[in-house]
């Protein structure tokens, strides 16, 4: 499950940085991968709608210094709180 | 073309609906008194909204309280705003359009983010969700951008150059501009202009979260706290005339608009430029013959937003260099919210205000220092003093700039 999650998440990251896959690493920052702000939130929404979460919002947060692993542990957190009964919506 | 000499501007009426209550006094006395307009939001749809404040026009404004009935259905809430406030500034003004066909010789120049989105969602709900067969005839009528305009021109006979003008959150300003430039060049004797929004649709509304620049808590300018913009809606409306016309009438004159500045960040479609709006506030300060240690107080942009309120700091320092330690610089959008393309007309009551009665209306909810924003942003208390001179700074999405420069009045 958890691998799935993380090829999904990698494959968004990649289409959206326009690289290859084997490029996105998970300690890869979306500012090393060259996404830049509004692309960043772009590829949140992009997330979002393919897994059906929500992201709790994280203004203040600065997505560039987000690592692809993060993007992927916050897609698990939101399918856990999910699970748990929560909206995962912040 | 003949050159003629320039005509002074000055503004001698003015009118407002916002959070803080219906008229431009109401507006003031809040600011003054560092009281937020912004509170739970008042929706249908609030439950399904991860927006949950904003700030709202009181819920006991009633549009047919000074419109006439046979008017009512062709608007939208903008322009129920716009004609209201509109009315008060002109009725304020004591000038009157009919004497001497000075309808002729008037301006309405109305700035407005997007226009009609409240009929523009009702009218997609109705033909998406709900399959209906037809839209509501008036639907056009209502939604134009130029309603709030052409209203305001058929309700007062104003025969002059009437248009909208739109560039998201630097609407109002970039509007009020052209009106002050059209009687600065003797186009005409005086206008009927300012800002406009009503925003606070669903579509709109889901729009804005998925932006992510929302504060879910309150609307914090230059603190290091700060979540993001509270969204507001209102408008501001404004006469204008040449100082020339307005002594000649025996007017009383609230303020003088002595400059303005334009600029464009030409970098990127969100990210603020300190250089851009940097330029636009030195063009103001030049156009108005002002030197940086004239101006006392700044109405800054201040969205409270992480991105906005750094880059403004860092362009009032390129503008003004060792002055802008000295100038009081403050946020009203932490009272009056962000309302867009109104937003500059709102902050334009703050500056007459300021000017008038030598008080600057404070930055609300600055609680945190935040090293990267090291001005005097007049936290939390309005602060008396005197102001001779002020800048209003509106910036936009799409890295547009519009700065007005005032004076107080001659």
């Amino acid at each position: 499950m958890t691998a799935t999650i993380q090829q999904q998440v990698f494959e968004i990251i990649a289409k959206q940085a326009k690289t290859d896959v084997a490029n996105v690493k998970p300690e890869s920052t979306l500012k090393d991968l060259g996404i830049a702000s509004l692309e960043a939130i772009e590829l949140i929404f992009d997330i979002e709608e393919q897994f059906n979460i929500n992201f709790p919002d994280q203004q203040g947060a600065n997505f560039g210094t987000d690592t692809a692993q993060s993007l992927v542990d916050a897609v698990q957190k939101a399918f856990d709180d999910k699970a748990a009964g929560s909206e995962g919506d912040a | 073309m003949s050159t003629p000499s320039l005509q002074r501007v000055v503004i001698t009426g003015m009118g407002a609906i916002s959070a803080l209550g219906i008229g431009a006094e109401a507006l003031w006395q809040g600011l003054r008194e560092g009281r937020s307009g912004i509170g739970p939001l008042r929706h249908p749809d609030a439950d399904r909204l991860k927006l949950k404040i904003a700030a709202q026009v009181p819920a006991d404004f009633d549009p047919a309280a000074n419109i006439d009935e046979r008017t009512l259905p062709l608007l939208d809430r903008t322009s129920e705003f716009a004609l209201h406030a509109a009315s008060e500034a002109i009725g304020q003004s004591g000038i009157d359009f009919g004497q001497s066909a000075l309808g002729l010789r008037t301006a309405v120049v109305v700035g407005t983010g997007v226009g009609g989105e409240t009929t523009q969602n009702e009218q997609s709900r109705r033909l998406y969700a709900e399959n209906a067969q037809r839209t509501h005839p008036l639907t056009i009528v209502r939604l134009m951008t130029n309603a709030s305009a052409s209203q305001i021109s058929i309700a007062h006979g104003l025969r002059g150059p009437t248009f909208a003008v739109a560039s998201a959150c630097a609407s109002a300003n970039h509007a009020i501009i052209q009106a002050a430039q059209m009687i600065r060049y003797g186009m005409v004797d005086a206008a009927v202009t300012g800002g406009t929004e009503a925003c606070l649709t669903y579509g709109a509304m889901r729009a804005w979260e998925a932006m992510r620049v929302l504060a879910d808590d309150t609307c914090r300018p230059f603190s290091a706290n700060r979540r993001g913009l509270v969204l507001g809606e209102g408008a501001g409306i404004f006469v204008l005339e040449s100082l020339e016309h307005a002594r000649a009438r025996g007017a009383t004159i609230l303020a003088e608009l002595a400059g303005s500045g334009m600029s464009a960040d030409a970098t990127d479609i969100v990210m603020p430029s300190a250089e851009g709006s940097s330029a636009a506030m030195r063009q103001a300060l030049a156009d108005a013959g002002l030197a940086p240690q004239d101006v006392d107080y700044i109405n800054a942009h201040g969205t409270g937003t992480q991105a906005n309120d750094v880059t403004e700091t860092k362009a009032i320092r390129l503008a003004f260099g060792a002055h802008a330690d000295r100038l009081a610089v403050s946020s009203t959008k932490s009272m009056h919210g962000h309302a867009l393309g109104a937003s500059g007309a709102l902050e334009l009551v703050a500056v007459i205000g300021a000017l008038r009665d030598g008080v600057v209306p404070p930055t609300a909810n600055l609680d945190q220092v935040d090293p990267a924003c090291d001005l005097d942003y007049v936290p939390n208390v309005a602060r008396e003093m005197p102001v001779r001179a002020a800048i209003s700074n509106s910036f936009a999405f799409g890295g547009l700039n519009a700065v007005l420069a005032l004076k107080r009045a001659p």
